[in-house]
């Protein structure tokens, strides 16, 4: 480790070698999970070189191997001509590889010269701070992202999301960097903003740095990368040259044709009812702009809808079970247009809603099983305002029984349970209520293997008894196994509607990549 | 939470471990330490007019920390309760002395009075804070003022006095040298303890304080069980208004000062989380009685009264300390 950290000190010679980084055969694994699984891919200097794959597939656990804040099990990664192990954050900027992460990490209550300064603070003879220093690196390095009109001294908490983006780039160019890693940069930038920093980049990328560029929208990597590499489980697959290659050609890529399509449905056994949900013309808060999106969900049916993060899927959801309020649109249960205020009126509607975020959301980690199962239907075990306790542990023991519980006393927190059981405790909650409508969002994240099966089995009998279910899902896999039909999301906007004979990841890939 | 869910659910009560035990009897070891230390060292501290002496001053705290364990409960704080406190107080005064209304009718209509004085401080807390979301801290702390200011106002700043025999009999009146003061607080905590531990709306004040995101979630109307908390909080505290009334045979503008801070240690020491979602007000009992015997111990060892507010202070901040501990060991982390 000693040794490593001297090498890389030693680093700062030019050399002339064009390659800057290349890193071979590189492993991690997490306890049991093995996060990267043979990484290999090099930078030249001075290119802007892509990173893509799907959620999970190692990308964020290669750049945390890069910034030093996760050791690397097995592999090498040389720098330079040299090894390259950081073993903090810091060493890693100290060997001239910088990140800006996809969330801020700014500090919202100081000015832009205190941020952009801020790992180095220029003190003068005194010990005190040396403002006049301050403002002038920092004018310096906002000059360089084209924010030189913006005065320094001003709170990070006055600017708008794109130039705090704008302010993070700043600051990690502050810092001498020889490789700037942008993770996600565009998530949160409109057009226009992107458009400017794909400028601010191509002149950083004169300057002589190495961009490594990390994003879902390929229209993006075609348009200002040069070399492009794909991942896939914890795997790069192959690195190409941007002129080679298409978009189509990486969705593939990303994909693979290996993947296993489980069909445990059978299709006869399938019928459909009347309609339970039709939304229509729906246009939500977060793209006030967009075309309405329509769909319906029959009884018996599972529908799934795909989409990237940030395409509005959660938020359709949301804004059916009241928890955020729509722009303009219908929501008919049953035929009938519904007008909830609030999560009290979705609920006595016989709608239930399986977050994503259990934890914070869906369940009370410190109190029973029971307590937990009994949340939505309470006024089923109670009489007159008092509870009747033993209705309650039956009630929890029958969906336990039912729903295939493994735990110890029903009085356990759930916090106790892995985190299959609290789905399933999940599950219980909403169940009980006996909805129509099921939604669930991310129904399987954090959820082992096993589990993950017996809950697919447990929602494909829902739809037997004829529930209507939607189910959000970052995984293809899991909506092309668990739905019969599938709704492509891009940009807020519903790009194609598949039925279960035509499932295809590439095609879903692409039809949620069509309006990035 | 785990206490709570025991006393539930009885068929469960056998098999509570023995981690469980030590957690919920540790205030309850601690104040048996401490009546032990007071009988040895004190020639009268185990003296029956002194007990009853204990529980008359612990009353009108008890009760006042009853309320604030709903409050705290679902995370939130009421620093109003007493100016709330001196605001029933002097309303009831001003109505008990109303002119010509005969001794029975004055009285009732001064409890009447003082009640809804104090439920409507709380219901105004509560609806302020829960309706915008404010920090209860800030809105409760405006109350303090306003209660206060409204009390000074409608006294004129005078203490009121000369309140009809019976009134004052009662609040003097003790059952088998039990203060009947001490056993109206003592029934206000067995019903709390009830409604908390029995009722639906038991329930969601701990769900509130655990999870309020899930609770609303679920389909409860987790704005009205707020404010139902900070009301219940002030209805306590006209209750407190009114016993303290028929305990001094006055009504004072500046009854009350400060007793907010004391009610909050009481239920602080009995065991119920800052963050919400986790005490009970059995443990608040607990703790009003730690408060008042330690106040009654110190002044019977000679005490003076800068020494025992400083040992109160320490008090307080071993009990926070060892709950700290004791939580740890009981979820195992």
């Amino acid at each position: 480790m000693l040794a490593a950290s001297i090498e890389t000190l030693a680093t700062s010679k030019e050399n002339n070698d064009s390659r800057i980084l290349s890193v071979k055969n590189l492993c991690k694994n997490f306890g049991g999970v093995k996060a990267l699984q043979g990484v290999n891919f090099d930078l030249v200097k001075g290119e802007t070189h892509a990173l893509v794959g799907e959620n999970g597939a190692g990308k964020s656990t290669l750049t945390k191997i890069l910034t030093g804040v996760y050791h690397y099990d097995d592999g090498d990664i040389i720098l330079k001509d040299n090894i390259y192990k950081p073993n903090s954050p810091k060493s890693a900027k100290q060997s001239g590889i910088q990140v800006v992460h996809q969330e801020f990490n700014l500090l919202t209550y100081l000015s832009i010269a205190e941020n952009i300064c801020f790992e180095s603070l220029p003190k003068t003879k005194l010990g005190t701070l040396d403002k006049k220093k301050m403002h002038q690196r920092a004018r310096l390095a906002m000059d360089t992202v084209g924010l030189g009109d913006i005065e320094v001294t001003t709170k990070i908490s006055e600017l708008g999301i794109a130039h705090r983006q704008l302010v993070e780039i700043a600051r990690a160019l502050e810092f001498k960097s020889d490789i700037l890693i942008l993770d996600e940069p565009t998530a949160t930038l409109t057009q226009r903003e992107v458009e400017k920093l794909f400028t601010i980049l191509e002149k950083i990328k004169h300057s002589g740095v190495t961009v490594v560029f990390i994003s879902h929208h390929l229209n993006e990597v075609f348009n200002i990368c040069d070399r492009v590499t794909i991942f896939r489980n914890g795997k790069t697959i192959t690195t190409k040259e941007i002129k080679d290659t298409n978009p189509q050609d990486v969705v593939s890529l990303m994909v693979g044709k290996a993947l296993e399509q489980v069909m445990a449905q059978q299709s006869n056994q399938k019928h459909f009812g009347s309609i339970a949900l039709e939304v229509k013309n729906l246009v939500i808060p977060q793209s006030p702009n967009a075309e309405g999106i329509n769909f319906c969900v029959r009884k018996g049916e599972i529908v799934g809808i795909a989409g990237l993060v940030g395409a509005g899927r959660t938020e359709i959801l949301r804004t059916i079970f009241a928890l955020q309020e729509k722009i303009s649109g219908q929501v008919l249960i049953d035929g009938l247009p519904v007008e909830f205020k609030n999560p009290r009126d979705a609920v006595n509607a016989r709608l239930a809603f399986v977050t994503e975020d259990r934890k914070d959301e869906g369940l009370i980690l410190d109190m029973s099983i029971a307590t937990n199962s009994s949340l939505a239907s309470i006024s089923q075990v109670s009489n007159a305002g008092l509870m009747d306790f033993e209705k309650e542990n039956q009630l929890a023991a029958d969906f336990a029984k039912k729903l295939g519980l493994r735990f110890g006393k029903l009085k356990d927190n759930v916090a106790s349970l892995s985190g299959g059981n609290q789905q399933k405790v999940v599950l219980a909650k909403w169940l009980s209520t006996n909805p129509k409508l099921l939604m669930l969002d991310e129904p399987t994240r954090g959820v082992d293997v096993g589990a993950k099966a017996e809950i697919y089995s447990i929602l494909r009998s829902l739809a037997l008894d004829g529930m209507a279910l939607i189910v959000v899902s970052s995984e293809l896999p899991e909506l092309m196994t668990l739905c019969d039909r599938i709704l492509v999301l891009s940009n807020h906007q519903v790009t194609g509607e598949l039925e279960q004979q035509s499932f295809s990841q590439e095609e879903i890939l692409q039809l949620a990549y069509k309006n990035m | 939470m785990q206490s709570e869910m025991k006393i539930d659910m009885p068929a469960q009560h056998k098999k509570m471990s023995l981690k469980a035990i030590v957690r919920d009897a540790g205030i309850g070891i601690a104040l048996l330490v401490l009546i032990l230390i007071f009988s040895i060292t004190t020639e009268h501290f185990l003296a029956p007019n002194n007990i009853t002496n204990i529980l008359t001053q612990i009353t009108i705290n008890l009760i006042l920390a009853v309320g604030l364990t709903f409050v705290i409960l679902i995370a939130g704080i009421d620093l109003s309760v007493g100016s709330v406190l001196a605001f029933a107080c002097v309303v009831a005064g001003k109505v008990i002395t109303i002119e010509g209304l005969d001794a029975n009718t004055a009285i009732f209509l001064a409890v009447i009075a003082s009640l809804l004085a104090g439920t409507l401080c709380g219901l105004l807390n509560g609806l302020i804070s829960a309706y915008w979301g404010l920090p209860s801290f800030i809105i409760t702390l405006g109350m303090l003022n306003i209660a206060r200011g409204g009390a000074l106002h409608i006294s004129e700043a005078q203490t009121i006095y000369s309140f009809p025999e019976q009134f004052n009999d009662f609040g003097s009146a003790s059952l088998f040298g039990i203060p009947v003061v001490f056993l109206v607080a003592l029934l206000l905590v067995g019903i709390a303890g009830f409604v908390l531990h029995k009722t639906v709306f038991g329930r969601m004040i701990y769900g509130i304080g655990n999870n309020e995101e899930a609770v609303r979630l679920a389909g409860h109307p987790v704005f009205w069980y707020k404010v139902m908390a900070y009301t219940i909080c002030g209805l306590m505290a006209g209750i407190a208004g009114i016993v303290y009334m028929a305990r001094l045979n006055i009504s004072s503008p500046i009854a009350g000062i400060g007793f907010e801070l004391n009610a909050i240690a009481a239920v602080i020491i009995g065991g119920t989380s800052l963050m919400g979602g986790r005490g009970s007000v059995y443990g608040t009992l607990l703790g009003a009685f730690i408060i008042g015997v330690l106040a009654n111990g110190l002044i019977l060892l000679g005490l003076n009264d800068f020494m025992r507010q400083m040992i109160t202070g320490v008090v307080i901040i071993v009990a926070v300390v060892l709950d700290h501990y004791r939580e740890k060991m009981t979820t195992g982390s």
